[in-house]
């Protein structure tokens, strides 16, 4: 058993077995994802009561919450693949590295903005420099890094092992920057604002973001395969197969 | 190189060499530490010479010169040898690149980082840093900015033939724990609180760093050759 999953892990790594079981995992997994994020945003946003002390606006979390989670989980999936890209040079994790850092980068992006909209009414203010707040901003400088690094390097699998090597080495430091970032907020002041001690979620409110969270991350992995599948067609547009491939897609 | 090289004699090798050339061109060491001197003069000129608004200011605001001093500096450790095929010469010299990283670090560091050491002296009367944290202010730098070295060497060998703005992008984010203990050094000794503990933890950052952070230059400087 071990044996098969292993070998199934492997032929994985091969980019036109992996093109092929992305296309046929997408065709179905795409609309359930959809599916997915929609229950959970209209649940949310439409359906959940509201909460006693903030009303209406606390709806927000429904989209800040999981884009936030995302935002980090992202960059450690980068850091994994990106080790793997290093020590095995697999093709496949360069690409993946590749697909995955602007997503990354948008969700920590929608996290600081809904952050911000959300904050305007709550805490009368966009931007507060509370530790978490500075700590997901520093995460966007760090994908916007990796980013400008691959991006400017002409030669793809260089590209690839340089952001993998900067992924490694931020993921290594990232927890040194969010201690430091939270002895900064205790040593410079105390902060102003606390994300207000909400009263514990009834299911009613929990459940929709749940299955948001679920949602979110499941349409990060359809953007991504499908983000993947580009990859591989560019890279690999020289190869018969990928020949052979668009042929039969002009043909039907 | 006589046959009784051993990696000591290959470090001193490279230090020298690095330090050599970097000595007769007067530019290399010069001119970061006038591009410090003048970010200094920037923040009076921006924000007014109000004294008492100043000092309590200058730690930080000499803590982000230097930051971004011995970032832009990063640019002469590999370019220069990249181009004119020196690097390769190292490369295939059969010695350990994870020495020659190290050698050129420190060479790095004794030529940008030292040096700033002394024009933060001139920054403390600009900026009338308060009584009692000349001291701090000198020992933080001096492990800070040797920290800076490192990180600068990795974000020069990715970078290796491209511009130095784009390595201080990669770079600066990483380098938001060593600015926040420099800072909280010098903030913690002007409260009179005990400011050593965190310069233990600049320590520690500096003994884990050093060897890590070397490592991952080496490599970088492996994904430019291959």
């Amino acid at each position: 058993m071990i044996n098969l999953i292993k070998k199934w892990l492997i032929s994985l790594g091969s980019p036109p077995f992996f093109f092929t079981w992305a296309s046929k995992f997408l065709s179905w997994f795409y609309p359930i994802s959809f599916l997915l994020l929609l229950t959970g945003l209209i649940w949310g946003i439409g359906f959940a009561p509201s909460d006693y002390k903030q009303g209406e606006v606390y709806r927000i979390i429904f989209i800040h919450v999981p884009s936030a989670i995302l935002g980090q989980s992202v960059y450690l999936m980068m850091a994994i693949f990106g080790s793997i890209c290093l020590i095995w040079r697999a093709k496949l994790a360069g690409m993946f590295l590749r697909s995955a850092a602007p997503l990354g980068a948008s969700f920590t992006l929608i996290a600081l903005v809904s952050g911000a909209v959300w904050g305007k009414p709550t805490w009368g203010t966009w931007w507060v420099w509370d530790a978490r707040l500075t700590s997901t901003l520093i995460l966007f400088f760090l994908y916007a890094g990796i980013i400008g690094l691959y991006s400017s390097i002409d030669n793809k699998q260089k590209g690839d092992r340089a952001a993998s090597l900067i992924s490694v080495v931020g993921v290594i430091i990232i927890p040194v920057i969010k201690k430091s970032v939270d002895w900064w907020q205790t040593l410079h002041q105390p902060s102003t604002f606390t994300i207000t001690s909400a009263p514990s979620m009834t299911p009613d409110m929990y459940l929709p973001l749940l299955i948001c969270v679920i949602g979110f991350y499941s349409i990060l992995l359809s953007m991504l395969l499908n983000r993947l599948r580009a990859e591989i067609l560019i890279r690999e547009r020289n190869t018969s197969w990928v020949q052979q491939y668009l042929n039969n897609q002009v043909r039907e | 190189m006589n046959e009784k090289s051993t990696l000591f004699n290959w470090f001193m090798l490279v230090l020298k060499r690095d330090l050599v050339l970097s000595f007769k061109k007067i530019a290399t060491f010069m001119i970061p530490l006038v591009f410090f001197l003048i970010v200094i003069t920037l923040f009076p000129l921006a924000l007014g010479t109000e004294g008492s608004f100043l000092s309590t200011l200058s730690s930080g605001v000499i803590w982000v010169a230097a930051l971004l001093s011995s970032l832009l500096a990063v640019e002469s450790i590999f370019n220069e040898d990249y181009r004119d095929g020196t690097l390769d010469q190292f490369l295939i010299s059969g010695e350990p690149t994870f020495i020659l990283v190290l050698a050129k670090v420190l060479a790095h560091w004794l030529v940008t980082g030292a040096p700033l050491l002394l024009a933060s002296l001139i920054s403390t009367f600009f900026l009338f840093l308060p009584e009692g944290l000349l001291f701090p202010l000198l020992i933080s730098l001096l492990m800070g900015t040797f920290l800076l070295s490192l990180l600068g060497a990795l974000g020069g060998a990715l970078t290796i033939g491209k511009t130095a703005i784009l390595s201080a992008v990669i770079v600066l984010p990483l380098s938001v724990p060593i600015l926040i203990l420099g800072v909280a050094v010098m903030t913690s000794a002007l409260n009179g609180q005990d400011f050593f503990s965190y310069l233990y933890f600049l320590g520690a950052m500096l003994a884990i760093g050093t060897p890590g952070l070397c490592l991952a230059t080496t490599e970088a400087i492996f994904i430019n050759y291959d």
